[in-house]
């Protein structure tokens, strides 16, 4: 037996070496070899992690191995992202162990050896390629005269990975196109001499077929060469046309993890927690007798999966949502309503909730009232002058109702989050906006204020207003009379009242699989 | 393939570098031209003596505005540059005189204190913009400290300097202005440090992600346009001859101009030297062109200012065209 172990040892090495030895060129004897013989590379056990109230991650306990590339699946808010900050060494977890390279504690540099591709923002725009690659791989390229080395190897890489890419090193990052960017950023993650994990962030998401598959070989000629490769997609054929094992999360764990050769995508989106909808019911169901009775307040033309075109209508009294996966152009509707383009229809008087509200909601000195007033201050007033008894009863009205905790009085950022949130929902329900825009605006938000804006919102709607609504979190949807699935902006599926469940939604942001499937 | 793909990337223009360079080109026309303009309303500018006068009371501005080209090559501003080499020039026409030791002391001090006010900006977020001003009040009350009232007298060496006048009659204040601008840009272009400066100023994230500490690099940008303010409050002294704590508070807005006028950017990211320098020669020619033309100096702010307006409007249409 030691002999045995000895001569796979010295295989491995001579593979790593480069040079492959004819008898182990099948890329599954060597997989069979590396997961049999020695100890994971990645070791999670129960993992936890949480930020303020929400638990990003609850007890995730996973393996992977040299040699082996790893799906990671999932919903909204799974836990992939916040997994791949640990793995990455940018988080720590609050409890549990992770082990990598048989390190448990990142340094300052994170885990040796791991390396991740990110979906965005870690590029300086206003640096060339190779300066860039310098920022990120500066241990590998020497101190002085760097330049000529890191363009090279800037070069060498996109040339390995991309062939034909059309990208020198002397490019400002900022001038490339979206595509080009993303082919650096992957290059700039694989450019590190003690590389022994690649973690890919949705690496596809703005690339073409071609660079697609240019990429997938590359990660197959990593996996030959015993790195181990985790890529986080929403893609699920990509994810099961290349990865050996998949990992599905749900909730903050993972629920199931299956050889990618035994699996159907649609076992993948079962697992996730979604269900199977023939495409008759998804889309295009037409809408019922009772709601073409009502006047249309929203109209947005838009194309479905397949590229037929259709549009996104909302009826006076209607709340409609915009659901899927997070990213895939959902804001991008809410976006073309509010700065009014051309091609949409919409309703006069328009108010616009935020998600974000620290950079885009608040006004952090002043007072709730003011807050409060601000959308609608024009109104109550005369002739540009303020009518301050109009303001101090349509506050009270409102701090009333919604319970503001603290009053109309109280320092706007003394609020709890929610309470604060409150402000804002109100502020564009006390204006006379007949349509409000909501984007995703209960992020973060506790489980009673939710409950009280819901019904805030369907009360306001049955008042005769159109809401149009994204969230992130799908079981919200279900608050909604319609919602609309999307997915790489076109329209996956449209669902009713009671069709919209938690299921149903995952299983359509997942259109594009069917899509080619049928 | 690897030369092939090399000496392609040699004979094609990098994409975006001639947005990058195109501002300071122009504003080396600019000089050029104004230059070209003040030699035929008066000949004798061009010689030695000629250059050397005219140019010797630009070079602390382009020094200064080099400090002001890498505070904004990551993305701060210095509001307190006038008054910091203000307060130069009265230490080194007071201590680096009398007590050359102490005198060093004081500016590795004053150094020192760029750097820690990096600290500040970084570690506590307060806006550059307001650590700055607030120090320049500080700079303020030490250069008063020192010199109450304009006094006090260069040391030798820089009188010296001042005197100086280099072989092939190149103009003394040009050699020194372009060595600061070779430094800065060597630094800020050519080196590792440079690079995290202006990643610093492009996307920070970036800098994080790539395992370097936000705060040393801060620091040591501060610590650099605080090395640059020296160098430009001794050029000053040697200029005036003595310390005034009043001398150019006018630097801190000029400066500014010059890095806009040379293709900085208010956001961060870019560095600029060589072009800063053509903005600053060409602002400080502004003030020669408008005695020559007759016209007050007291108009030359107001033409500064117009300056810089027009060519980041100017700026601003280019680049929504170029999209």
């Amino acid at each position: 037996m030691p002999r045995v172990r000895a001569r796979q040892r010295a295989r491995t090495l001579s593979l790593q070496n480069g040079a492959i030895p004819a008898v182990l060129t099948h890329a599954t004897t060597l997989r069979d070899l590396h997961t049999a013989d020695r100890e994971p590379l990645v070791q999670v056990r129960d993992a936890v992690k949480t930020y303020g109230p929400t638990k990003a991650l609850s007890g995730v306990t996973l393996d992977v191995h040299s040699g082996e590339v790893f799906g990671v699946v999932g919903h909204n808010g799974a836990g992939k992202s916040t997994l791949m900050r640990v793995l990455s060494g940018l988080d720590a977890i609050d409890s549990g162990s992770v082990q990598i390279n048989g390190v448990t504690r990142p340094f300052g540099n994170g885990f040796p050896g791991v390396r991740m591709a990110y979906q965005e923002g870690s590029l300086a725009l206003e640096l060339t390629v190779c300066e860039n690659i310098y920022l990120s791989s500066h241990s590998w390229i020497p101190d002085r005269r760097w330049h000529g080395p890191a363009a090279r190897r800037a070069a060498r890489r996109l040339d390995e990975i991309f062939p034909g890419h059309g990208i020198s090193p002397a490019d400002y990052v900022d001038d490339l196109p979206l595509a080009d960017r993303q082919m650096v950023e992957i290059s700039r993650a694989t450019i590190a001499d003690d590389l022994s994990l690649l973690i890919l962030d949705e690496p596809t998401e703005s690339l073409s077929g071609s660079a697609v598959d240019h990429l997938y070989d590359y990660v197959r000629r990593l996996r030959a060469k015993g790195h181990a490769i985790i890529l986080v997609s929403h893609r699920l054929r990509e994810i099961l046309s290349v990865c050996d094992r998949v990992a599905v999360m749900k909730d903050g764990a993972v629920v199931s993890t299956h050889a990618a050769g035994s699996v159907t995508e649609q076992d993948l989106f079962l697992a996730m927690g979604g269900e199977v909808v023939s495409d008759k019911e998804g889309v295009g169901a037409r809408p019922t007798a009772t709601d073409t009775a009502r006047p249309v307040s929203v109209k947005v033309p838009m194309a479905t999966v397949e590229g037929a075109a259709t549009q996104i209508v909302a009826r006076k009294g209607e709340v409609i949502g915009l659901a899927g996966i997070a990213g895939q152009g959902q804001q991008r509707v809410l976006d073309r309503l509010w700065c009014r383009n051309p091609d949409v229809e919409v309703s006069q008087a328009l108010a616009y909730v935020p998600g974000d509200r620290q950079r885009s909601g608040i006004l952090p000195i002043w007072d709730v009232a003011r807050n409060l007033t601000i959308t609608t201050l024009p109104k109550l007033g005369k002739n540009g002058i303020r009518d301050a008894d109009k303001e101090a009863s349509l506050v009270a009205e409102w701090v009333d109702r919604l319970k503001i905790s603290g009053g109309a009085n109280a320092a706007i950022t003394g609020l709890s989050g929610g309470n604060q949130q409150k402000v804002i929902v109100a502020r564009a329900f006390a204006s006379d906006a007949d349509t409000i825009l909501l984007d995703d605006p209960f992020r973060g938000v506790d489980v009673h204020t939710k409950a009280e804006l819901y019904q805030l919102i369907k009360s306001e709607a049955r008042k005769g207003r159109t809401i149009v609504w994204y969230s992130s979190e799908n079981s919200e949807m279900q608050h909604c009379d319609r919602a609309y699935v999307l997915r790489a902006d076109r329209i996956a599926g449209e669902l009713h009242g009671p069709q919209i469940t938690d299921e149903r939604i995952i299983s359509l942001s997942f259109a594009e699989a069917r899509e080619a499937r049928a | 393939m690897n030369t092939a793909i090399l000496q392609q990337a040699q004979l094609t223009w990098p994409r975006g570098l001639g947005r990058r360079v195109l501002p300071g080109c122009l504003t080396l026309v600019a000089m050029v031209l104004i230059l070209i303009v003040c030699g035929m309303i008066q000949p004798r500018i061009w010689s030695q003596n000629g250059l050397t006068l005219i140019m010797s009371p630009i070079v602390a501005l382009a020094i200064a505005s080099m400090a002001q080209m890498v505070m904004m090559s990551i993305g701060d501003i210095d509001l307190g540059i006038g008054f910091f080499v203000g307060m130069v020039t009265t230490i080194v026409a007071t201590l680096l005189r009398d007590t050359p030791v102490l005198g060093v002391l004081a500016l590795a001090g004053a150094v020192l204190a760029y750097a820690l006010l990096g600290a500040l900006v970084q570690l506590r977020a307060v806006p550059s913009l307001i650590a700055t001003l607030g120090a320049s009040f500080v700079w303020l009350g030490l250069g008063l400290f020192v010199l109450p009232v304009p006094g006090g007298m260069a040391p030798d060496w820089l009188f010296a300097y001042a005197f100086w006048k280099p072989p092939l009659s190149i103009p003394a204040p040009l050699v020194t202005m372009v060595a600061a601008t070779a430094l800065t840009w060597f630094v800020t272009r050519r080196t590792g440090l440079g690079v995290r400066f202006r990643s610093l100023g492009s996307n920070p994230v970036a800098l994080t992600r790539s395992g370097s500490s936000l705060v040393v690099t801060r620091m040591l940008a501060y610590a650099m346009v605080g090395v640059l303010g020296v160098l430009a409050g001794i050029t000053l002294t040697a200029e005036i001859g003595g310390g005034d704590v009043n001398a150019v508070p006018g630097y801190t807005l000029t400066t500014v101009a010059a890095v806009i006028l040379g293709g900085g950017m208010f956001t961060g990211g870019r560095a600029v030297a060589w072009g800063t320098l053509a903005g600053a020669i060409t602002l400080g020619l502004l003030t020669v062109l408008l005695t020559l033309l007759s016209l007050s100096s007291n108009l030359q702010p107001a033409v500064q200012g117009f300056i810089v307006i027009a060519v980041l409007a100017g700026r601003l249409v280019v680049e929504r065209m170029s999209r």
